[in-house]
């Protein structure tokens, strides 16, 4: 009974462990290439462990990897890189 | 004369449609074909402002080869829009008949596009100092042209998207234009368009960004 509360326990806590979720607006993007592109762009991040992105909705959605995040300096720097604005929370 | 005018109206013609700059790091293989023309664009881009580029070009009877550079003068990047303002401008060589000329192209572009709708208009010089060939009218060549796109569907980027567009030409003193429709499919980093002209050519052009 011990052995199954533990391993309920651990299994439990496990969300606690996944990656952060962030999403940011993108001013600008409105082509495939530019979906592409940014898309490129994330995925040569370290911390970066899943990118959705959204031409519909024009967003961007990062899932960082354990422990690890992107600040919001960092994201709108990558996307002025790649030749777009962040939006975050409806503000530029 | 008329057959090598029309040659290299089209091969001219054909220059144009390309993303001169893309995001830092990219590289973009651009192809563009006629039924007497070919050329392959390859252009690195250094910062999305600024790429290095060259072109290659072939018809009957020349083929061009001609390093450029490519500048993002403005961008404007709204929610549902982008508008954008380029410069081209490149020298290199031009092989005709076993000898090499000069050639220098400029390139002035501006673009807005959304999701839905598409307007672009260039114009394009070259100066090629083929004096041997006695059947070019005149050594500089100026070449306007606009198109006009509209997508009659919205599709996410991993999906297939469709564009309808016409294309105006306006080619040297020529007071004529002409008007070709072309229908444009992309997925993801591949593009490619098909053309019909209303004089029975065809285009075909295909670009890839990696």
């Amino acid at each position: 009974m011990k052995k199954l509360l533990v391993i309920l326990s651990i299994l439990t806590s496990l969300p606690a462990f996944a990656g952060e979720e962030v999403q940011v607006g993108v001013k600008g993007m409105v082509c495939a290439f530019c979906a592409q592109g940014i898309e490129k762009k994330f995925k040569g991040e370290p911390a970066v462990e899943k990118i959705k992105v959204s031409l519909e909705k024009k967003y961007v959605k990062l899932t960082f990897k354990d422990g690890q995040k992107l600040s919001k300096e960092k994201i709108s720097e990558l996307l002025k890189d790649a030749g777009y604005e962040a939006v975050f929370d409806g503000t530029k | 004369m008329r057959l090598l005018a029309a040659t290299i109206l089209l091969f001219i013609g054909t220059l144009a449609i390309a993303h001169p700059t893309s995001y830092k790091g990219a590289t973009g293989i651009m192809s563009y074909n006629t039924p007497t023309t070919n050329e392959l664009l390859l252009t690195y881009s250094l910062s999305h402002r600024f790429a290095l580029a060259t072109t290659y070009l072939r018809d009957s009877s020349s083929e061009f080869y001609i390093p450029r550079a490519n500048f993002l003068l403005a961008r404007w990047n709204e929610h549902d829009s982008q508008a954008n303002i380029y410069l081209s401008g490149g020298s290199g060589w031009e092989k005709f008949n076993n000898k090499t000329y000069s050639a220098h192209l400029a390139e002035l572009i501006a673009d807005w596009e959304s999701r839905k709708y598409y307007v672009y208009l260039e114009h394009q010089y070259l100066r090629r100092n083929n004096i041997d060939n006695n059947l070019l009218a005149t050594q500089d060549y100026n070449h306007s042209k606009a198109r006009f796109g509209i997508a009659p569907f919205l599709a996410e980027f991993d999906e297939l998207n469709v564009w309808a567009i016409l294309q105006f030409d306006k080619h040297l003193n020529n007071t004529q234009i002409e008007a070709t429709p072309f229908l444009r499919f992309y997925i993801r980093n591949v593009l490619w368009e098909i053309g019909a002209g209303f004089n029975g050519s065809f285009n075909f052009n295909f670009m890839i960004h990696l």
